[in-house]
């Protein structure tokens, strides 16, 4: 019971760390979408927010909307096989997890790939869809994929696939306006000289502003990414009652160096429950996940 | 004056019957989350039995010297079928993972049976079903130790006080390795 309360506090904690980082980002995106439009229309605010609200609003509802289909293909998931006996214990134990948080059923997806790694995705509980390598399906013993299936199934729980979900297609879209602003310098467009003075000064500081947002942004996105893996940790650990699984995986996945590129985008990394593509005892403020030894830690200490 | 006087009673009360509408509507959504929880375990515990004839069938060729074991295995189960209460199901179902528990490890005895399809098929389901009833169960005991919280303390004790209702009995859950002496009937 005292674990419980821990735990629910950690909830409450993150949810108002969550909507600090979230409120950010989204002023980060008016930001950028106003600074695009005063660019492009030479300062004249009206015009530019017409313009360009639209384009960025629209951008994000796309992304979010094919979102989870995106991350599937990049992935190159496919829907795990119950007539393999592997994928089959792989579909129990995530029905197992859904049992014990009380949730849906998802979907379960299989990627091909030798590392040992999952992700889950979604944009709602009722829709989420969860997905393991082959790896990990073959290297990891049953209570070792049960937490790491717990640490997926608490990501459902926690929202926490709806919130990467935005934050992926908001970081894009301030990726795609910052590209856009910056070729459009080398074609000798925008808005020089078209107004006096002042207004040359704010909208250069408009450009730098826009070309340095991607920065802001994924570093933002990294900082929700990192808070959200303790706490997927913990809350797995309750859902098994048995942090030992999820730390004796994630020392697994530690040790493992399997042959072979990682597949998979670099935007959709902090999706899955370790990074695939960096190195994972280090820790900086580019890092999409904690450091491993201080998860392994935390869940030995619970 | 008078009208001050009437306009904070009204708002007084009005506050008063939204935070009786809110804890009723909760409290309400509690209890049936429960039942349903509930209802899910009871559902694991019907497949298990449905599951055991069938082992039973494929077990029976292999396995000419292990009575005692099959018939503990059958005893559970029927003991699981004419159980009532809650507490009497869970505790059925603990004596018949028990017996299944020694059905599995005399079957590593019997190489053919272990090279059976049938067998591994049906080993896995049954695994898969009493992992699933046993986070049932914690679902169930999470879900009620929240209602139990919720009706016990300030102020959701006031309006459970006026809406009658008392706290809800969690499932006792035998430890792991207390299960196996409790096949012996």
């Amino acid at each position: 019971m005292e674990k419980k309360l821990l735990v629910e506090d950690h909830i409450r904690r993150n949810k108002r760390q969550t909507i600090i980082i979230c409120s950010f980002m989204a002023l980060l995106f008016i930001a950028v979408v106003l600074s695009l439009g005063y660019i492009l229309f030479a300062g004249n605010i009206i015009i530019a927010l017409i313009f360009a609200i639209p384009i960025a609003v629209g951008y994000v509802l796309i992304t979010y909307s094919i979102s989870v289909q995106a991350v599937l293909s990049a992935a190159k998931a496919r829907p795990a096989n119950s007539n393999i006996r592997e994928e089959k214990l792989f579909i129990y134990k995530v029905e197992e997890m859904s049992i014990a948080a009380g949730l849906p059923m998802p979907k379960v997806y299989v990627q091909d790939s030798d590392n040992i790694n999952a992700f889950a995705t979604g944009k709602k509980p009722e829709e989420a869809v969860i997905c393991a390598t082959t790896g990990a399906l073959r290297k990891l013993k049953p209570d070792e994929l049960e937490g790491v299936m717990a640490h997926e199934m608490s990501h459902i729980k926690n929202n926490d696939i709806l919130i990467m979900t935005v934050t992926v297609a908001v970081v894009g879209a301030i990726a795609l306006i910052s590209e856009l602003v910056f070729w459009s310098l080398f074609w000798g467009g925008g808005a020089r000289g078209r107004k006096g003075e002042g207004n040359a000064i704010i909208i250069v500081l408009a450009i730098i502003f826009v070309i340095l947002a991607p920065i802001f942004s994924r570093l933002t996105y990294l900082a929700i990414s990192r808070k959200r893996e303790y706490l997927a940790d913990s809350n797995g650990a309750y859902l098994t009652r048995n942090p030992e699984g999820l730390a004796k995986a994630l020392e697994k996945i530690k040790e493992d160096h399997p042959r072979g590129k990682p597949k998979g985008s670099k935007t959709v990394a902090p999706l899955y429950i370790a990074n695939p593509f960096k190195s994972v005892s280090v820790s900086s403020i580019w890092s999409t996940h904690p450091p491993i030894d201080e998860r392994i830690r935390r869940l030995r200490s619970m | 004056m008078l009208l001050w006087i009437g306009i904070i009673v009204i708002i007084i009360v009005v506050f008063f019957l939204l935070i009786y509408w809110g804890f009723y509507n909760r409290i309400i959504r509690m209890e049936n989350r429960i039942d349903n929880s509930w209802a899910q375990i009871d559902v694991q515990l019907k497949r298990r039995t449905d599951l055991i004839p069938n082992l039973m069938e494929t077990v029976k060729g292999y396995m000419k010297h292990e009575r005692e074991v099959l018939e503990n295995v059958t005893k559970a189960r029927s003991a699981l079928m004419s159980a009532k209460s809650p507490q009497e199901n869970i505790d059925a179902d603990n004596m018949l993972t028990g017996a299944l528990k020694s059905l599995f490890a005399v079957a590593e005895n019997y190489p053919d049976l272990k090279a059976n399809q049938n067998f591994l098929q049906l080993q896995d389901e049954l695994t898969h079903t009493e992992d699933k009833i046993s986070y049932s169960r914690q679902h169930f005991n999470d879900v009620t130790l929240a209602y139990n919280n919720t009706i016990e303390t300030f102020p959701g004790l006031w309006f459970a006080k006026r809406m009658n209702r008392k706290t809800r009995d969690m499932l006792k859950i035998p430890e792991a390795d207390r299960e196996l002496p409790k096949v012996k009937f």
